[in-house]
């Protein structure tokens, strides 16, 4: 055997040697350059996809009121049945006060629709909450209608072509003359969150879309959670290594993979048509969510489970303790924070899925926030396809700004996932 | 008359005929030795001879690798430990481990020493459980370190008091034998004098079991010593033989350095 001690043919200073120096260095730079040009088309990617969602959504977080008021005539309502009140006639009422100048029904009909048809349902709650109230005069801020929402927006060019406009050009000189008594005013709007779904763009809100997607979310965590994490312990700790866990476990990858679109039909086939379960609830979203993320979360527990280091189960298995406790109280924990992690991606790919739950029907058009599991309701990234598709032009915004409110949900769950991690996160 | 003391002793283990396979490969052939109560045994051998392998038959945990089939008996105090009708974890708490990484669970060193007691269920009361972590402690000569940080996590010890607290989770359930796969290789020379010492103090107790690569440690350390090779164990004889006078020509060449 013969030992070499040193090293003659290398001349760390030959120019030859020199070169290879300067060649490594420039691959690392090159590496490096590539990484931050990488990083760099991404970040400028999402800068453009926020900035244009911005720019789109900004003038759906505002929505033109006018201050008007109202007079609850008895001769309209009943005191003894409010719910059956002439609410139409009282708005007419108000916008003949508010545009003294008009003597003829058409002109009036238009005048009236300045206002949104939400006016008369406000004033309806207002007789029904508190019938003392009938007989006398109520002002509160009611919503323009759309086309006048634009205008106020200053979306509308009054110097283009009269047969090219909605609004005519006494319909502007009528929004003018609102203007002019200084009642009209551009609040935040709430109603985006506070309000269901509604033909009329000023009163449409996403609060129905986002119980609907809340509850579907919670049927999706309740049985996928779970479920996911009792077969992901089996599948790595108890299965024996034979054919048909290796059939299960390529399965559950191929699950991972397979068009979100046919689970949809899975479950418009079995949960709708076999079981008859209701169309449009949210339990069947969240049952058919599950069936997706499922095999998420049973990826992420095996990875995490995989992650925990030998020695801690040789530890315990060493004092005595059996499987159960072994995978409960020393494995599970150190890899919760990679199933956490896991969970809450899967969860935030269900809370934008869009296709399976236009399959089962959570498209339709509700005007109400469902109060239980099973009442029809849609869900967010399902009323965005419905606002893209109308052709109202305050639905344009709406659109972009109940994006907005999406990523804001997703960016409120990805922070939940960042704190759980460190919370239970430990060192090992 | 050392050697007559030692040899009066009672077997703890009897090992007869011990083969080990992980899958095609034999890596224990035809192994019988019987371990002594109240004896430091060593194992020595090179690398790969399986006296790990071996160490880890006694208390059954190669039957968490699936493709490891142990065949021949082995029996703890007359019981066959791999009757169907022993249950390896009850056996685990009879046969305590410690292992050559130190790997304390991420919890605090009182729970890393009170975890055996308690899922054996020694410990009658909160008052008993602070006993036997405290005497656990003692013995492992760390009490007087962590006595006033006992909620303080055991991860954050150094690698030398987290061996020690090991120890002690190990002797905490009170086992008959205890086996230690090579203890030291991972401490500095301080405080693998210390796990010596303790070593010396445990064998008033206990019958240990220690696979070392350093023959120095074998010869401090055991009264008893076991030669592994290639599967095989040529020689098990008195430590103070096997170092001065062995009867196989390979225990000879390994110990004096011309192999492994």
């Amino acid at each position: 055997m013969t030992t070499t001690t040193t090293n003659a043919g290398a001349d760390w200073k030959s120019p030859e040697a020199a070169a290879r120096v300067r060649k490594r260095h420039a691959g690392d730079l090159r590496l490096k350059f590539a990484g931050m040009a990488a990083l760099g088309f991404a970040v400028l990617m999402l800068a453009i996809l926020l900035v244009s969602l911005f720019a789109n959504g900004y003038q759906a977080l505002r929505q033109t009121h006018a201050s008007v008021t109202f007079e609850l005539s008895a001769e309209h309502i009943d005191a003894a049945d409010p719910q059956r009140g002439n609410y139409r006639a009282i708005v007419q009422d108000a916008v003949q006060g508010l545009f003294p100048g008009i003597d003829n029904p058409g002109e009036l009909r238009s005048a009236v629709g300045i206002l949104s048809n939400g006016a008369q349902n406000a004033l309806r709650s207002i007789a029904l909450n508190d019938p003392s109230l009938i007989g006398q005069e109520v002002t509160i801020d009611v919503p323009l209608s759309d086309p006048y929402d634009q205008l106020a927006k200053g979306l509308v060019d009054r110097d283009s072509p009269e047969d090219q406009r909605r609004l005519k050009d006494a319909d502007i000189a009528l929004f003018d003359t609102l203007q002019a008594r200084d009642v009209v005013s551009l609040p935040i709007n709430w109603a985006l969150v506070t309000n269901a779904d509604s033909r009329f763009p000023e009163l449409a809100g996403l609060q129905g879309a986002i119980w609907g997607s809340f509850y579907a979310l919670l049927v999706c965590f309740v049985l996928s959670f779970p479920t996911g994490i009792a077969a992901g312990i089996y599948l790595e700790e108890f299965a024996p290594k034979n054919r048909l866990t290796d059939i299960v476990e390529i399965n559950i990858n191929n699950l991972a993979a397979v068009p979100s679109v046919v689970f949809g039909l899975l479950a418009l086939a079995v949960f709708i048509g076999w079981f008859g379960m209701p169309r449009s609830a949210p339990l069947v979203g969240g049952m058919t969510l599950a069936l997706m993320t499922l095999p998420t979360i049973i990826i992420a527990t095996r990875a995490a489970l995989k992650a925990v280091p030998p020695s801690i189960r040789e530890a315990a298995l060493g004092v005595g303790a059996s499987k159960h406790q072994v995978v409960l109280t020393h494995v599970l924990p150190l890899a919760m924070p990679g199933i956490l992690t896991g969970t809450i991606i899967g969860l935030a790919q269900a809370l934008g899925e869009t296709a399976p739950l236009l399959l089962i029907g959570m498209n339709a058009f509700i005007t109400e926030a469902p109060s239980s599991l099973v009442d029809s309701s849609t869900a967010l990234p399902t009323q965005i396809f419905i606002w893209a598709d109308s052709p109202e032009r305050g639905f344009v915004a709406r659109t972009s700004a109940a994006i907005l409110v999406l990523l804001a949900f997703l960016i409120a769950m990805n922070a939940v996932a960042v704190f759980l991690r460190s919370r239970f996160e430990r060192r090992y | 008359m050392q050697d007559a003391i030692t040899n009066a002793l009672a077997i703890k283990v009897a090992c007869d005929k011990v083969n080990v396979h992980y899958g095609d490969t034999h890596a224990i052939k035809d192994v019988s030795i019987d371990i002594q109560d109240k004896t430091v045994t060593a194992f020595i051998g090179p690398s790969g001879c399986g006296k790990s392998t071996f160490l880890r038959c006694i208390n059954r945990m190669n039957d968490t690798i699936d493709i490891c089939k142990v065949t021949g008996r082995i029996e703890l105090e007359g019981d066959d430990i791999y009757d169907a009708g022993i249950d390896p974890v009850q056996l685990r708490a009879r046969v305590g481990m410690v292992f050559q990484k130190p790997n304390p669970f991420p919890k605090s060193i009182y729970d890393n020493v009170a975890y055996g007691p308690r899922i054996h269920g020694i410990a009658a009361g909160k008052a008993e459980l602070d006993e036997i972590v405290e005497s656990a402690l003692r013995k492992a000569a760390l009490w007087n370190e962590v006595k006033d940080r006992l909620q303080s996590p055991g991860t954050g010890l150094s690698g030398g008091q987290q061996q020690r607290l090991c120890i002690a989770r190990a002797i905490a359930t009170a086992p008959e034998v205890l086996l230690m796969d090579e203890p030291c290789s991972a401490l500095d020379p301080i405080a693998t004098a210390q796990v010596e010492d303790l070593i010396h103090e445990l064998r008033e107790n206990y019958s240990v079991v220690i696979v070392t690569h350093s023959m120095q440690q074998a010869a401090r350390v055991s009264q008893k010593t076991a030669f592994f090779h290639l599967g095989f164990m040529p020689e098990y004889d008195d430590t103070e033989k096997i170092f001065s006078n062995p009867s196989d020509k390979r225990t000879q060449d390994y110990i004096t350095g011309r192999f492994g």
